[in-house]
């Protein structure tokens, strides 16, 4: 399956769990990795899975570099209807109120302009005591799986 | 690409800067060095013991050791045991991320007296730095000078209940001495209006988990702006939180004119207020965080004013400067990524290798130096059994680490 994974990040910490999960995935995928700072969100392609993994800060929001690619869906409203898209988080719960509060505005915006969500949106806990990839890597067999079956034929 | 370049301090702004370089470039030598037995700088010594999640950053730094080979060079202070000069000489590029840690003073009468103490040096003792003071007897009423994030992040330790602290890496002396504090109330000032605090809002927040306070903002004022809003809601939530023991005041718009004392002792302030007028304020101690200067080691401020580039952290050829060293005392972390990638950027336009330069052959035969590996044991023994709810248990003293770098879990 061709693949794409972006990242919104302020420290690097979900810019090292894309990588990771695109060195996981590399052997039996085409799989890409960038920042979401700077990917186009008009130009989404319907032939790839998405995978988006972000941080949050501030009280809930989007981490700088995930927030050009949102304020460019809300001003360009573009259509979305036939992208997949999985999302995993990055947060602390420590900020409870607001943990993982982040990936939640961005698959909302997503959704809004007609992205179909594959699987659930899961996130680590930087106070927690596992590692991000041990949670990432089943979350990412697991939605692949789902994609395969949506998408239809894998590559 | 190759060439050797040297990075003069292992905080998060060197560590960022590595693993830009070696991202780029993965054939660069890239050496970290640090005055310390430790890497990590304020990570391990500024961000506060009870913010864990925050220290996780150092996983990508771990990395950059492990997976992009960099080196680390501990123990080991430029400009003391080794001039800049021969550091210079010695790699094609050189990088200061020295960072700022000396206490800005507060400049008043009254502002040395004993009582009166700078947040980092408080914090130094807390997090149990090796070059740390004592720490002092702040008696019931400290009084924290100051409306940053380093503020708010001693007035929350401060104020905690011992099982608050469960899950920190708060070692087993500082935490006695908070659970021994005796403090009734902490009075917590600021120059500017609450609307321009410099205060991130969500470590406002933060403090209405606290148990065992009860929390009064005074004169918080009025809104000038959306920014402005977040700041006076933060403050709105947490004003009137609580009915411990431990009062919590907040007020603004106090500059501070002379620290009151009798015997030597602080028995209060006096500030200057908006409109002008005095206005007295008894306490126990003074706690200032007003920012923080640099230490003598390096002479940064000759090296700042003569800078080719500031802006761009280019000061002489082959001498660069990035985060808290280039730009001052203010920032967070994804700060200093921003910085340090943009500096990589230069730097790998601008370096010329010269294959003679010896690199980190100028420390061969060095004694003490504590390298990657080295680290990883002391990590390894400050891990290896935390008790009484903490994560890490860390050792205090550069022997204690130089000797666990060399012996292992087995020194403590
Ligand atoms: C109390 C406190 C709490 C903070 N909390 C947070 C927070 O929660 N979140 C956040 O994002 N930011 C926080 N910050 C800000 C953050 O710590 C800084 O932005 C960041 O650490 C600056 O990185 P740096 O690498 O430039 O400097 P530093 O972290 O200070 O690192 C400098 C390193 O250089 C070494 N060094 C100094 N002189 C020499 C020399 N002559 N030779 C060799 N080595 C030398 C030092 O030992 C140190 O390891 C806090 C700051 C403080 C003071
Ligand atoms: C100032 C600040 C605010 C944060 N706010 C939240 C938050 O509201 N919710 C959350 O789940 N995590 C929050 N976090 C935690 C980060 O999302 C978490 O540390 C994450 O690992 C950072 O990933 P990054 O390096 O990719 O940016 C916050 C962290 C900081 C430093």
């Amino acid at each position: 399956m061709k693949i794409s994974i972006l990242y919104g990040t302020e420290t690097g910490n979900a810019e090292m769990l894309a990588e990771d999960i695109q060195a996981e995935l590399d052997a039996a995928h085409d799989v890409t990795c960038d920042n979401l700072a700077d990917t186009d969100p008009t130009a989404l392609d319907p032939t790839r899975f998405y995978l988006l993994v972000c941080s949050t800060y501030g009280d809930g929001e989007l981490p700088a570099s995930a927030q050009p690619f949102a304020e460019a869906i809300d001003k360009a409203g573009p259509d979305l209807s036939n992208v997949h898209f999985a999302i995993f988080g990055l947060g602390d719960s420590e900020y409870h109120e607001t943990f993982n509060g982040g990936p939640k505005r961005l698959a909302e915006l997503m959704i809004a302009r007609g992205a179909r969500q594959i699987g659930d949106r899961i996130a680590h806990d930087a106070s927690g005591p596992d590692l991000a990839e041990d949670i990432a890597f089943p979350w990412a067999e697991q939605v692949l799986a789902e994609a395969e079956e949506r998408l239809g034929a894998p590559a | 690409m190759t060439g050797k370049i040297a990075i003069v301090g292992a905080g998060p702004s060197g560590c960022f800067l590595a693993q830009a370089l070696l991202k780029a470039a993965p054939d660069l030598e890239v050496d970290l060095i640090d005055a310390l037995p430790v890497p990590y700088g304020l990570v391990r010594y500024g961000v506060a013991a009870d913010h864990q999640g925050t220290k996780a950053v150092t996983r990508q730094f771990a990395r950059v050791f492990e997976r992009q080979g960099a080196r680390f060079f501990g123990n080991l202070c430029i400009g003391r045991d080794i001039s800049l000069d021969d550091l210079r000489a010695a790699y094609d590029v050189v990088v200061l991320a020295a960072g700022m840690s000396v206490d800005n003073r507060l400049g008043v009468p009254g502002g040395d007296l004993e009582g009166v103490y700078g947040a980092g040096r408080i914090t130094r003792a807390l997090y149990e730095h090796p070059d740390a003071e004592a720490l002092p007897d702040l008696g019931s009423h400290p009084l924290i000078v100051g409306n940053g994030n380093v503020a708010i992040d001693l007035l929350r330790l401060l104020a905690k209940q011992p099982e608050e602290l469960a899950g920190s890496d708060l070692g087993p002396g500082p935490s006695d001495w908070l659970a021994r504090s005796g403090i009734e109330t902490i009075t917590v000032t600021g120059r500017s209006p609450a609307a321009r605090a410099k205060f991130d809002p969500v470590m406002i927040k933060e403090l209405a988990k606290l148990g065992g306070v009860s929390i009064r903002v005074i004169g918080a004022g009025e809104a000038p702006d959306d920014e402005a809003a977040k700041r006076l809601d933060a403050l709105a939530v947490i004003d009137g939180h609580g009915d411990g023991p431990r009062k919590i005041d907040f007020r603004f718009e106090l500059t501070p004119a002379e620290v009151l004392g009798a015997a030597g002792k602080v028995t209060g302030m006096r500030f200057s207020t908006a409109a002008g007028d005095a206005q007295h304020i008894a306490c126990s101690s003074v706690l200032t965080a007003i920012g923080f200067g640099p230490a003598d080691d390096l002479p940064r401020e000759a090296l700042i004013a003569a800078a080719a580039d500031r802006e761009a952290g280019a000061l002489a050829p082959g001498l660069y400067a990035t985060g808290w060293f280039r730009r001052g005392p203010r920032g967070t972390i994804p700060d200093n990524r921003a910085d340090a990638q943009a500096l990589a950027g230069r730097i790998l336009a601008e370096i010329s290798a010269s294959p003679a330069k010896p690199g980190r052959g100028l420390f061969d035969g060095r004694p003490g130096i504590v390298d990657y590996d080295g680290w990883c044991r002391i990590d390894a023994a400050e891990t290896a059994a935390p008790s009484q709810g903490r994560c890490r248990i860390k050792i205090p003293t550069r022997t204690g680490m130089t000797m666990a770098a060399i012996e292992g879990a087995t020194s403590r």
